[in-house]
C-alpha cells in the first residue's frame, strides 16, 4: 500500500545540537505506528517536522506524494494533519466545547464552516474521548487526565488523516491508560493513520503494529514490537551496555 | 440574544439618538466625544480584546482618518464622504503594511513596537506638504451638532453590530483561539497572519472613521492632535474598564469614563486628573475583567468579588 506519510532523511539542528539526524521512516493508511526513545532522543522533533511547528534542516516531509516542508503549520492541518501536544495548549479562557469546536471550525479542508454544525461535531468528539459530561467547563478547570482527552478530542474535531499524538498517555493511571488505548484503537478504526509518542512501553507495545526507536536524534531499529525491543541495540540505549 | 436584553439594547439606542431632541447644546458635545471615544474603544478591542494584540497604534488609524478627511476636502475640494473613504484606505494599507512585520511580535514587545508608530507618523505627516507640514489644516465649518452627533451613534452601531456578528462567526472564533493560544491555533488550521492582519485593519477601518467625523466637527487638524498617544491610552482604559473581549463591555466603558470625567473636570476642576487616575486604579484592583465579568459574576458572588480578585492577583 502506498504510505500516506513519509518522512524522507529529515535532519533538524538547533544551533550546533542536532536533535534529528537523517530520519527516515513511513506511515500507511490506517496504521498505528509506535515511536518510543529515551528522554532526548527526538520524538517530539518528528512531530514538530511533520506538523510544521518545526521546519527540518534538511530532508523531506511527504504527505500524500506532496512535498509539505514548506508549508506553514495551519496549511498542514487544513491538509488533515492533526497533533496533541505533550504540554497540553488549551484554550484557556474557553469552555471545553468551545475548545473543540475550534478544530471543527478548521481542521481539515477548513472544517465547518457553520458555527451550530461545528458545535454539534464538537460535541460527538467529545462523546468519543468521554468528555461529555464537561461540556460547559472551563478548559483550565479540568484536571491532568481530563486535559490529555481534551488534546485528543481537539485533535480529531479537526478530521485528520494523520493523528500525532505526542504522549497522551503520561501522568496516567492504568485504567486511564487503557482508556485512551481503546480510544486510539477507535480513531484507528476510523481510518485514521496514528503516530504514536509513548513513554508507557507495555502501553505501546499492545498498541501499535509496528516501533520505531529513536536515540540521540538516530533511528536505531524499526519492525515488529516484539522484534524491535528484544533487539540488542535497543535495549543497550535504554539500558545501558552490559559489563562482561 | 435574550428577547428581554434586545427590547433593553433598542430602547437604549432610542433614548440615545432622541437626545439631540431634548439635550442641551453641550450635553449634544460631550455626546459626540463620548460617542467617538466608544467607537474607538470598540476598535481596539478586536484587536485588544478580541485576539489579544495590545495595540497602541490605534491613534494612528485616528489620525489617517482625520487626514483623509481634511486633505480630501481641503487640498482636493472632495466631499466628506469621499474623505472618509480615503481615511479608510489609508488606515487598511497601514494595518497591512505595518501589521504584517508588527504582529509577529508577541506580548509587551507588540505594545512597544506599536508604541513608537504615532510618534513616527507624526515626524512624518508634519513634513507633507500636503498634509499642512506641521502647521496643520482648517477644513471648512459645519455647524451641524445633530448631524455630527447622529453621525457618531450610527458609527458606534455600525462597530458594534460587527463586533457582534464577530463573536458568532468562524473568523471570530479564529481570533478568540489566537488570543487564547496562538500556536494551538496555528495546528488547528487557524491561518494566524491573515487573521492578526485583518483584525488590525478592522480596527483601523473604525477608527478611521471616527476620526475623519472628528476632524470634521472641530474643523482644525494638526500632527500633533490627530495622532495623540494620550487618545490611544484612553481607548484601552475604557476598553478594559469596560470589559474587554465583550461585545457591550468597551461601550459602557467609554460612556461611563467620559462620564466621570467630566463630572470630575467640571466640579472639582484642579485635581480632575487625579481623581480620575484613582478611579482607574481602583477599577484595576479590584475589577480587572472589567465591568462585564463583575455584572456577570459579581453578582452571584457579593462583595466576595472584589476581595477574590484582591487575593488572585497578589495585592
Amino acid at each position: 500500500m502506498k504510505p500516506l506519510l513519509e518522512v524522507r532523511h529529515a535532519t533538524r539542528k538547533f544551533a550546533g545540537l542536532v536533535a534529528l539526524k537523517d530520519v527516515s521512516f513511513t506511515l500507511a493508511p490506517g496504521e498505528i505506528l509506535g515511536l518510543i526513545g529515551p528522554n532526548g532522543a527526538g520524538k517530539t522533533t518528528v512531530i514538530n517536522l511533520i506538523s510544521g511547528t518545526l521546519k527540518p534542516s534538511a530532508g523531506e516531509i511527504v504527505f500524500r506524494n506532496e512535498i509539505i516542508n514548506r508549508l506553514p503549520a495551519f496549511r498542514r492541518a487544513r491538509l488533515g494533519i492533526g497533533r496533541t501536544f505533550q504540554i497540553m495548549q488549551p484554550f484557556p479562557g474557553l469552555s471545553v466545547l468551545e475548545n473543540v469546536a475550534i478544530g471543527a471550525l478548521f481542521g481539515r479542508d477548513g472544517g465547518h464552516a457553520k458555527l451550530a454544525t461545528a458545535r454539534e461535531y464538537a460535541r460527538e468528539c467529545l462523546e468519543f474521548v468521554g468528555l461529555d459530561n464537561f461540556i460547559d467547563k472551563r478548559a483550565d478547570e479540568l484536571g491532568g487526565p481530563g486535559r490529555k482527552r481534551l488534546e485528543l478530542a481537539k485533535a480529531l474535531a479537526m478530521q485528520p488523516q494523520v493523528l500525532l499524538c505526542d504522549e497522551v498517555m503520561a501522568g496516567l493511571n492504568h485504567v486511564e491508560i487503557d482508556e485512551v488505548i481503546y480510544i486510539i484503537r477507535k480513531v484507528r478504526d476510523r481510518g485514521i493513520s496514528v503516530l504514536v509518542i509513548e513513554h508507557v512501553i507495555k502501553a505501546i507495545m499492545s498498541l501499535s503494529d509496528r516501533l520505531l526507536v529513536l536515540h540521540h536524534g538516530e533511528k536505531i531499529a524499526e519492525g515488529e514490537p516484539d522484534a524491535v525491543l528484544e533487539d540488542p541495540v535497543v535495549i543497550e540505549a535504554y539500558l545501558g551496555k552490559r559489563r562482561s | 440574544m435574550k428577547p428581554r436584553n434586545m427590547g433593553l439594547i433598542l430602547a437604549a439606542l432610542v433614548l440615545l439618538a432622541g437626545l439631540p431632541w431634548y439635550g442641551s447644546d453641550l450635553l449634544i458635545q460631550f455626546g459626540i466625544n463620548a460617542l467617538l471615544l466608544a467607537v474607538l474603544a470598540q476598535g481596539w478591542n478586536i484587536i485588544g480584546g478580541y485576539t489579544g494584540y495590545a495595540s497602541f497604534g490605534n491613534s494612528v488609524f485616528y489620525g489617517l482618518g482625520s487626514y483623509g478627511v481634511a486633505i480630501a476636502m481641503v487640498q482636493w475640494h472632495l466631499p466628506f464622504g469621499i474623505g472618509m473613504g480615503f481615511g479608510v484606505v489609508l488606515a487598511v494599507v497601514f494595518a497591512v503594511l505595518i501589521g504584517v512585520p508588527v504582529l509577529r511580535l508577541k506580548g509587551h514587545y507588540f505594545a512597544i513596537a506599536t508604541l513608537a508608530l504615532a510618534a513616527v507618523m507624526t515626524a512624518i505627516v508634519s513634513n507633507v506638504g500636503l498634509a499642512g507640514q506641521n502647521i496643520g489644516l482648517v477644513l471648512p465649518p459645519l455647524n451641524d451638532d445633530r448631524l455630527f452627533y447622529e453621525l457618531s451613534l450610527g458609527l458606534l452601531t455600525i462597530t458594534t453590530l460587527t463586533i457582534w456578528a464577530l463573536t458568532h462567526s468562524r473568523f471570530g472564533f479564529g481570533l478568540i483561539a489566537i488570543r487564547e493560544n496562538e500556536e494551538g491555533a496555528a495546528v488547528m488550521g487557524v491561518n494566524t497572519t491573515l487573521y492578526k492582519v485583518t483584525a488590525f485593519a478592522l480596527s483601523g477601518i473604525f477608527s478611521a472613521l471616527a476620526g475623519g467625523i472628528h476632524a470634521y466637527w472641530i474643523t482644525f487638524l494638526d500632527p500633533d492632535s490627530a495622532f495623540d498617544l494620550t487618545l490611544n491610552v484612553k481607548m484601552i482604559i475604557m476598553a478594559v474598564f469596560g470589559g474587554p473581549g465583550t461585545v457591550f463591555g468597551p461601550i459602557v466603558g467609554a460612556l461611563s469614563l467620559s462620564a466621570v470625567s467630566e463630572f470630575l473636570s467640571s466640579e472639582v476642576t484642579s485635581i480632575a486628573g487625579l481623581f480620575f487616575g484613582v478611579v482607574i486604579v481602583a477599577a484595576v484592583v479590584l475589577m480587572p475583567r472589567g465591568l462585564a465579568d463583575l455584572l456577570r459574576r459579581g453578582r452571584k458572588m457579593g462583595w466576595g468579588y472584589f476581595a477574590e480578585n484582591i487575593r488572585r492577583h497578589r495585592l
